[in-house]
């Protein structure tokens, strides 16, 4: 029993001791700042530290509890057993409220001692002092939440000597993606926090103009970049999991993870406006304003249980706390905003719509627009349920539908966008830079025809993609002729590279959305069955049962080759049965394979039903992906441009007084 | 041969281009691949219809009990070939209340799904054209100087000559 109050007491102290860290640090920064005292304000980076040492401590005995299988947890209770493998028993941590929680804690804590080991030279800088406090105050709450309503560390009711629990949720321990996925979306949510403490750190401190935002640009570009990969990694773990043949349902808690990517997205484009022409300021605030808040909203909806959803762990206590933060948020923005509304206003005016920065515009509008539409759709049932009382549902065709025009006329403008000169273009300059953009879209589109492939929005979404491929490649090459191995790196090339990753997710999903084709297909020991150009022959069912669960899997061969193991996997503890689909990817379409769910068939039997979907190109929104995070890397890597603040002309050598 | 480049470049590509594309959208939208199969049907109607018991997940996804029986009805109707796909969902919908059905309906409050994105839409283009017509006239305002300008800076010349008048006078001996 030492052992186990252990646990609980060190994973507390951390907490309390990030708490009470974040909370003084906050307190003793600001005050630092107001008085000028530069001594003291050396010392913030230190509240960071600690806070930091608090949460890996709490987060250590979290899984030391979660290993022992520390019953005396109520959290452990709820997802440990003693039959989860050690892998799926890391990420049992965050299988339910309160441990994803505590991840969260975990990586906040990280970030801001990463800004503090960032700008450590740098303490007596009133924006960088003001950015810390920002991250200490949102530290803090998180940390409180943690430690208070929603403890990982709570002791459970008392258990007998031979308890066991009932170990994650089976869906979350049936995927090695299941370790990766929340982590890096959590990467993403929580570092658009440093973007944020800067942007309002400028309003505070009046240094409303482009300083902060060359500061966090990196910051910001990962933060993205992350939340790109979680989010692509959670559709990936629905296609290879949830065996519906999908990669996104629109759920709310797949919703609530786009919003802030939408808005993101926004910024990290309409930021390039404002670091070339000095404009948008107010706008680009409020983006990064509404990211963050996107996100506690999204944690808010998803984790209080006001909207149904496949995801939502049992509602906790905290969705007050959630909602109020929320609040806090946005009120003190719009107010920190207001105050500063003077210097926000920005000199200069964009001549014409037909430019770099009136395209900037047009995909914010866009997006926006996209993530104004998921949030109405998500929040909609609660709307109706207010008005006139009665329970609605809003899914994936309603997002479906609403998501293809927006999609379309992004795919148009990132055809447009990149040939465009910044200030003003003309007729004559589009015309002759579009030309083999266009023609290359003609030629998708042809192809698409040829192949095949019917119904005027996938057939635009192809042409479109031809068109937008033709302008990221015509500047790649331009780029490349002119700079050599230079022209693939850098904001503007590294960013075609993923324009183009985003066109061949485009084209994934146009195709695979609109061309997949499935049936139900009995199969019979000695017998071939043949369907959609494929034949699937049955083998025979084995099960394999270990303490953990028991697994009957078909032996399918496929096409005459390769045999795939589609399979239906019942978890003893919890009596929860899953299918697990079983896939044959090329290069131009995939066949996955499921058990019916409704029949479990019996091992030793010689029939099955098998669900079939052939769903061509998806594995080109795996390749995409990649695509997308190789130019967001060469984005980020130093280019040769000049940083805006830097000198123009070479220093004066020391001592050339002299000499003269 | 860049003269050539440069040639094809003009207008007339251009145009050979737009009907080469309305064409092939045509051709492509338009053309026959057959009656859908009753399996196809199926699944296109269940798509549009959510799972009475479980949390957000079309019929077409679920695998319950409760959804099984919503696809034999959706077969059976299917088999019988006799309504179309949205008279199929009416009738789900009326048996089992407005909560199954996914994408909300045209009319009534559910209208506002559809209304108020329009609406919004609407509101982001129109103020984008206006701040775009704002800067211009910012811009417009930088180059030609109005009446009121002119007048601004007569009335300045003037009194500066008065002053300057004034001055001298002062220092009349």
């Amino acid at each position: 029993m030492l052992a186990a109050s252990l646990n609980s007491a060190l994973g507390n102290a951390g907490l309390l001791l990030m708490l009470s860290a974040t909370t003084f640090g906050a307190f003793a920064t600001a005050f630092s700042i107001r008085a000028r005292a530069t001594r003291t304000l050396q010392h913030a980076p230190r509240y960071a530290w600690l806070a930091l040492a608090g949460a890996v401590l709490s987060v250590i005995m979290m899984q030391r509890a979660l290993i022992t299988r520390d019953y005396s947890l109520a959290y452990v209770q709820q997802v440990g057993s003693s039959a989860t493998p050690a892998l799926y028993n890391v990420a049992a941590m965050w299988s339910a409220l309160e441990g994803s929680l505590l991840l969260w804690v975990l990586v906040l804590a990280g970030f801001t001692a990463a800004v503090a080991w960032r700008f450590r030279a740098r303490t007596d800088d009133p924006l960088v002092g003001w950015a810390l406090v920002i991250m200490f105050v949102v530290s803090a709450f998180f940390a409180f939440v943690s430690f208070g309503p929603a403890s990982p560390f709570a002791a459970g009711p008392p258990v007998g000597l031979g308890f066991d629990g009932p170990g994650p949720n089976p869906l979350l321990q049936n995927h090695i993606l299941v370790i990766f996925h929340p982590p890096l979306l959590y990467l993403g949510y929580i570092g658009f926090t440093v973007p944020f403490a800067f942007a309002i750190a400028a309003l505070i401190t009046g240094r409303v103009g482009e300083g902060w935002l060359m500061e966090t640009r990196r910051w910001a570009l990962f933060s993205w970049a992350f939340l790109t990969i979680g989010i692509i990694l959670g559709g990936w773990w629905a296609y290879e999991v949830l065996g519906w043949g999908g990669v996104w349902g629109w759920d709310p808690v797949e919703n609530a993870s786009l919003l802030p990517w939408l808005t993101g997205t926004a910024y990290i484009h309409s930021v390039l406006v404002q670091e070339r022409r000095g404009m948008l300021r107010v706008w680009n605030i409020s983006l990064l304003i509404a990211t963050f808040a996107l996100t506690i909203l999204g944690t808010f909806i998803t984790r209080s249980g006001i909207i149904n959803s496949v995801h939502a762990f049992s509602a906790g206590d905290i969705e007050g706390y959630l909602l109020g933060f929320f609040a806090v948020v946005v009120i003190g923005s719009l107010i920190l905003i207001g105050w500063r509304g003077d210097r926000l206003r920005s000199p200069g005016a964009i001549d014409s719509p037909v430019s770099r920065e009136g395209a900037f515009l047009a995909n914010n509008v866009l997006f926006t627009a996209f993530a104004f539409v998921v949030l109405l759709g998500t929040l909609f049932p609660l709307l109706i349920e207010a008005l006139e009382d009665r329970r609605t549902v809003v899914g994936a065709p309603y997002f479906d539908r609403m998501s293809t025009p927006l999609g379309l006329m992004l795919l148009f403008l990132m055809g447009i966008a990149p040939v465009l000169p910044w200030r003003k273009a003309s007729t004559e300059l589009l015309r002759d830079r579009l030309f083999w953009p266009a023609w290359a879209g003609v030629g998708a589109l042809a192809f698409a025809v040829l192949v095949g492939a019917t119904g005027w929005a996938p057939l635009l979404a192809f042409g479109l993609a031809g068109f937008a491929g033709g302008a990221a490649i015509r500047q790649l090459v331009l780029a490349t002729r002119r700079q050599g191995w230079r022209g693939l790196v850098g904001r503007a090339n590294g960013g075609m590279v993923v324009h183009l990753g985003v066109i061949l997710i485009a084209v994934g999903l146009a195709s695979s959305n609109s061309f997949t084709h499935s049936a139900n297909i009995p199969v019979t020991v000695g017998t071939v069955q043949s369907w959609g150009g494929h034949t699937f022959e049955l083998i025979e069912i084995t099960e394999t049962l270990d303490d953990r669960a028991s697994v009957v899997s078909a032996q399918i061969r496929l096409d005459g080759g390769r045999t795939f193991a589609p399979a239906i996997t019942t978890y003893l503890q919890r009596g929860e049965t899953i299918g697990t689909p079983s896939v044959s990817t090329s290069l131009t379409k995939d066949v996955y394979l499921t058990l019916d769910g409704t029949v479990r068939p019996l091992p030793g039997s010689t029939d099955a039903t098998l669900r079939v979907f052939v769903k061509p190109m998806i594995v080109w929104l795996w390749i995409g992906s990649g695509l997308m995070m190789l130019g967001t890397l060469l984005a980020a890597f130093p280019g040769r441009r000049r940083r805006p603040t830097d000198p123009v002309s070479a220093p004066v050598p020391v001592g050339a007084e002299q000499q003269r | 041969m860049a003269r050539q480049v440069q040639s094809i470049k003009r207008w007339p590509t251009w145009i050979l281009l737009i009907f080469l594309v309305v064409g092939l959208l045509a051709v492509g939208s338009t053309r026959d691949t057959g009656p859908r199969s009753p399996g196809e049907r199926v699944d296109d109607v269940s798509r549009r219809v959510a799972c009475p018991v479980c949390q957000g997940e079309s019929v077409f996804e679920s695998r319950n009990n409760a959804s099984e029986s919503i696809r034999a009805e959706i077969r059976a109707q299917v088999a019988e070939a006799e309504r179309s796909d949205d008279q199929i969902i009416e009738d789900i919908a009326n048996r089992f209340g407005g909560e199954v059905l996914l994408v909300p309906r045209s009319t009534g409050i559910e209208a506002l799904a559809w209304a108020i994105p329009a609406a919004a839409l609407v509101l982001g283009v129109a103020g984008l054209a206006m701040a775009f017509r704002r800067w211009r006239a910012a811009a417009d305002g930088d180059r030609a100087a109005t009446a009121d300008d002119y007048s601004l800076v007569d009335a300045a010349l003037a009194s500066e000559d008065e002053q300057l008048h004034d001055h001298e006078r002062d220092h009349e001996p």
